[in-house]
């Protein structure tokens, strides 16, 4: 397992916080998921309407994590801030991309990502950290790029994130994928890649 | 996998991210967090192969979801959520129903969907190989043919 050091902005001093991105999710993760994440995800569940909660909220990492563990071709991503989890993505190198220009081709599928519940702007206001989203996508493509992939990397977004994918992070939009619930499909080619990485 | 990035990246990155949610992966039946029940047995990649062997059974037929829900007589819905979400826990009786259409053992069936204790080391293995060498989006390649055929047949055996 490797640490990468990356950074977090803090949601209320406004500075950059320095965190650490593992490329595993470790069974201390799922501790820190068990004891925090899902306490603060039900108490914010608790008294929203059915239709209010957040969509992921009944996602068991555990089991995720359980079912993928040592498939070929899965990774897992924790990542951690000041001792507390701050998010979590899994991915995989088995399907390929859809769009035209690079159908067929290679690429890392987002299985899942999330970040804590307090890091959303629509649960706690300012949110305690910001930049999950951006380290995960940015790790996503690091992992497409080290198999050889070039930064292709695909997702299927959940409702109320579709305008982070296009919008703040430079996806495609393939529009909705009756075989995925009908979630907005997004990729992102090599060109759109190299943009995300050297954006600074 | 590691990141070398500088600190200015992030400064610069994370303002683009302004307040918006980034969740992404399907979200499946809604179940509240913290009260899942034990794991099932076989949880793990059987259960993966599972969705993935109806996935590739009805694209090698050339079916979509509805047809091979009428087939069977269960919901559309319920072939879809096999198909796609790790979490699904598919009723005893659809998976019988299932195993009728594909002409497979509903034993094996059902040991794949995680339903009963797992009596066949062998089929596991076989599973772990099958789920790794299947894709769940595009056409049959002929090396997820063979891989299905091979798994139809390792799922028909001690039938009837």
């Amino acid at each position: 397992m490797t640490e990468s050091k990356v950074y977090l902005r803090d949601g209320k001093s406004a500075g950059l916080v320095e965190a650490g991105l593992f490329d595993e999710i470790t069974p201390a993760h799922l501790n820190l998921w068990d004891r925090a994440w899902v306490p603060a995800m039900q108490d914010y569940c608790a008294g929203a309407p059915p239709g209010e909660k957040p969509e992921d909220s009944h996602w068991d990492w555990r089991r995720k994590s359980r079912a993928y563990r040592g498939m070929l071709g899965y990774s897992s991503f924790a990542l951690v801030c000041r001792d507390e989890l701050q998010g979590l993505m899994m991915t995989n190198d088995v399907t390929s991309a859809r769009l035209a220009g690079q159908f067929g081709k290679p690429q890392i599928y987002v299985e899942f990502v999330a970040t804590a519940p307090w890091n959303r702007p629509k649960l706690q206001d300012p949110p305690r950290y910001r930049g999950v989203g951006q380290v995960f996508i940015l790790a996503a493509i690091e992992t497409s790029c080290e198999a050889g992939f070039k930064g292709r990397i695909g997702l299927h977004s959940l409702p109320d994130a579709e305008s982070f994918y296009e919008q703040r992070c430079g996806f495609h939009r393939l529009g909705p994928d009756s075989s995925h619930q009908n979630l907005t499909y997004f990729e992102m080619t090599e060109t759109q890649a190299d943009a995300f990485r050297h954006h600074h | 996998m590691k990141l070398n990035y500088p600190k200015a990246w992030f400064e610069q990155r994370i303002e683009t991210e302004g307040q918006v949610e980034i969740g992404a992966g399907i979200f499946a039946a809604a179940r509240p967090v913290g009260t899942a029940a034990e794991p099932r047995t076989n949880w793990c990649a059987p259960h993966l192969a599972f969705g993935q062997f109806v996935a590739l059974w009805r694209r090698n037929k050339g079916w979509n979801a509805a047809r091979l829900a009428a087939a069977a007589g269960i919901d559309r819905q319920e072939v879809l959520q096999i198909e796609y979400d790790p979490q699904c826990e598919p009723e005893p009786d659809a998976v019988f129903k299932l195993a009728d259409v594909f002409g497979v053992s509903s034993r094996a069936l059902l040991e794949l969907a995680g339903l009963v204790v797992d009596r066949a080391p062998r089929l596991r293995e076989e599973a772990s190989r099958f789920t790794v060498r299947s894709e769940s989006m595009a056409a049959l390649s002929d090396v997820e043919r063979q891989a299905l055929e091979a798994f139809v047949t390792t799922l028909s055996e001690g039938k009837g």
